[in-house]
């Protein structure tokens, strides 16, 4: 190639990056930046007024010694493990279920829709329905007048309420992935086990669920990852009390920052919760990426 | 594999019944909605609306809230957040999969980067570049930023498509003296109507229904998306809650009725 013909080329590939400009620029000012910024946010002092000081590692020692941050950090815990069960267990029975009932798309659809309102919306939905003159008003009318309260305002019993809450609008999105798994099995393998007469059970364990671990992987990692984030039907359904009691990390952040200003503090418990994240993010980035087709 | 009939019916019930329980917070708003203040607090939740409130819920919700504004607000946010995130996403797809460029894994994993971290680990830092900026508490700065969160989703997706069609196609086209840019407004966006469809109502969704954000950058009515707006709302008055509930699902429910039938082929185009 002449150099006439090099710098052609050069300069036609030049072009070819402005394609990706655009979204690296927004990419690197709204996100690159942002992580580094927090980072080294979490070892200053600002209450978001005054000039920042800096704070070494005092921020994180703090969330050592901070009850909040405990329990924060054993609700988050909870609502991870119960999610995972959650996530799994019953979108997977609900897949099952509906894919031998005589209406597949109905309940398909019944099963989907709180999934498509908002978890604003159904967090205030849900808070509604279990204030003082919802559902907790049947029980004084079966005489057990000491029920009728806002369950929500419960500490520690609140938590698990929003969890089983959230499966409502959570078990969608997983029994529509199942149900998918569940129609791409190959019949043959099945047929064969029905010949060599498996029960109901062999066919489901030695069978069935090993040709839906694909599925079952992406699920358990998506939910997983998306367990630690949860913020929208917390915020909206207790705003983590009372008294911070039904705090998750992703809340603690949000209040240490806006809340009690101390951005020192919400910047350490978001690099906290990031790691956290990322940690997991591993497992589900090697599944997505095991084979390379990026080019 | 058969089902014995027998079996068929007791799953038929047993949905049913989940069924049932499944819609009845929906069925709950809705009657809500039809109640007014005091007729929800003095009756039990059980009973039907003795008179048609809606009408008068409806205007509450929409002028003394002000929960009209936040959607139009909310509107604009999330359709042009979804519309400029997939344009600027299919110009990065088309690059990174067409071409020729040099670390293209870099620049992928660059953008998708956007997508691995919690958001929460963006609010700090975009609220204090925001404020320092004088984008806080805007429409501009509300469009930009949803437009630079929907970008990695969007350039995953669209890639994915993008690189499952094939190279001769291009070279084809070149030698018939297409550019480019021609090449990929003539050739490839029109093959990639549906999983750009599919970006872009996914990305709206997103953008309407996100809380933490429209929350945290918006300080004035006018300018607070709809979801910031229906959380701020008290539990006084509930029926007026619950139609802000049902006006503010509107467009999600819209897109899950018109996304029913993509909805498998959409998932083929979300995972690997």
């Amino acid at each position: 190639m002449t150099n006439k013909d090099k710098k052609r080329k050069a300069a036609a590939n030049w072009t070819n990056y402005l394609y990706l400009a655009p979204a690296t620029v927004l990419i690197a000012l709204f996100f690159i930046s942002s992580i580094i910024y927090t980072v080294y946010l979490s070892f200053q002092n600002w209450d978001g007024f005054s000039p920042m000081t800096f704070a070494g590692l005092s921020n994180y020692l703090h969330l050592f010694t901070d009850p909040n941050f405990k329990i924060s950090l054993m609700n988050t815990f909870i609502w991870v493990v119960c999610s995972l069960v959650v996530s799994l267990i019953i979108p997977l029975l609900l897949a099952i279920l509906i894919s031998k009932s005589s209406w597949l798309t109905g309940f398909k659809n019944i099963f989907y829709f709180p999934t498509a309102l908002s978890a604003t919306v159904g967090g205030m939905i849900i808070a509604s329905m279990l204030s003082k003159y919802g559902i907790p008003q049947l029980f004084s009318f079966i005489g057990l007048p000491n029920l009728m309260q806002d369950w929500l305002a419960v500490p520690y019993v609140n938590t698990f309420i929003m969890i089983v809450m959230g499966m409502w609008q959570g078990v969608g999105m997983n029994m529509l992935l199942f149900l998918s798994g569940l129609k791409n099995i190959p019949s043959s393998p099945i047929e064969a086990a029905v010949i060599e007469g498996a029960n109901t059970y062999h066919l489901y364990a030695k069978v069935i669920f090993p040709l839906l671990k694909p599925t079952t992987i992406v699920v358990l990692l998506m939910s997983l990852v998306n367990s630690f984030k949860v913020f929208d039907s917390i915020w909206v359904m207790t705003k983590g009390g009372p008294y911070r009691t039904s705090e998750t990390l992703a809340l603690t952040m949000y209040e240490e920052s806006f809340i009690y200003n101390r951005f020192g503090v919400g910047s350490a418990v978001a690099v906290v919760l990031t790691v956290m994240i990322l940690i997991v993010s591993y497992f589900n980035l090697k599944n997505t990426f095991q084979e390379p087709n990026i080019a | 594999m058969q089902t014995k009939r027998a079996t068929r019916a007791v799953i038929n019930t047993v949905l049913t019944i989940l069924g049932i329980l499944w819609l009845f917070p929906v069925l709950f708003t809705v009657f809500g909605s039809f109640k007014g203040r005091q007729e929800y607090r003095l009756g039990n939740f059980w009973d039907l609306p003795k008179e048609n409130l809606f009408g008068s819920n409806l205007i509450a919700v929409i002028t003394s809230v002000g929960l009209g504004r936040s959607m139009i607000s909310s509107f604009l946010y999330a359709f042009c957040g979804a519309l400029f995130s997939a344009v600027i996403a299919a110009l990065a797809a088309y690059a990174i999969s067409h071409l020729n460029i040099r670390h293209r894994t870099f620049w992928f994993l660059f953008i998708y980067s956007g997508t691995i971290f919690p958001f929460q680990i963006y609010l700090i830092p975009v609220y204090k570049g925001y404020v320092q900026t004088h984008l806080y508490d805007t429409r501009f700065g509300m469009i930009l930023f949803y437009t630079a969160i929907c970008i990695p989703f969007s350039m995953f997706v669209l890639h994915n498509f993008f690189i499952g069609i094939s190279k001769e196609i291009c070279e084809s086209a070149k030698i018939d003296g297409c550019t480019n840019l021609q090449i990929l407004t003539r050739i490839f966006i029109p093959i990639a109507k549906a999983p750009i469809s599919i970006v872009f109502l996914t990305q709206f969704t997103w953008c309407w229904n996100d809380l933490m954000f429209g929350l945290t950058f918006t300080k004035s009515p006018e300018i607070r998306s709809v979801m910031a707006s229906i959380s701020l709302l008290g539990k006084d008055n509930v029926p007026v809650l619950l139609t802000g509930c049902l006006l503010a699902s509107i467009p999600t429910i819209v897109f899950f009725f018109v996304l029913q039938k993509n909805f498998e082929t959409g998932f083929v185009y979300t995972s690997k």
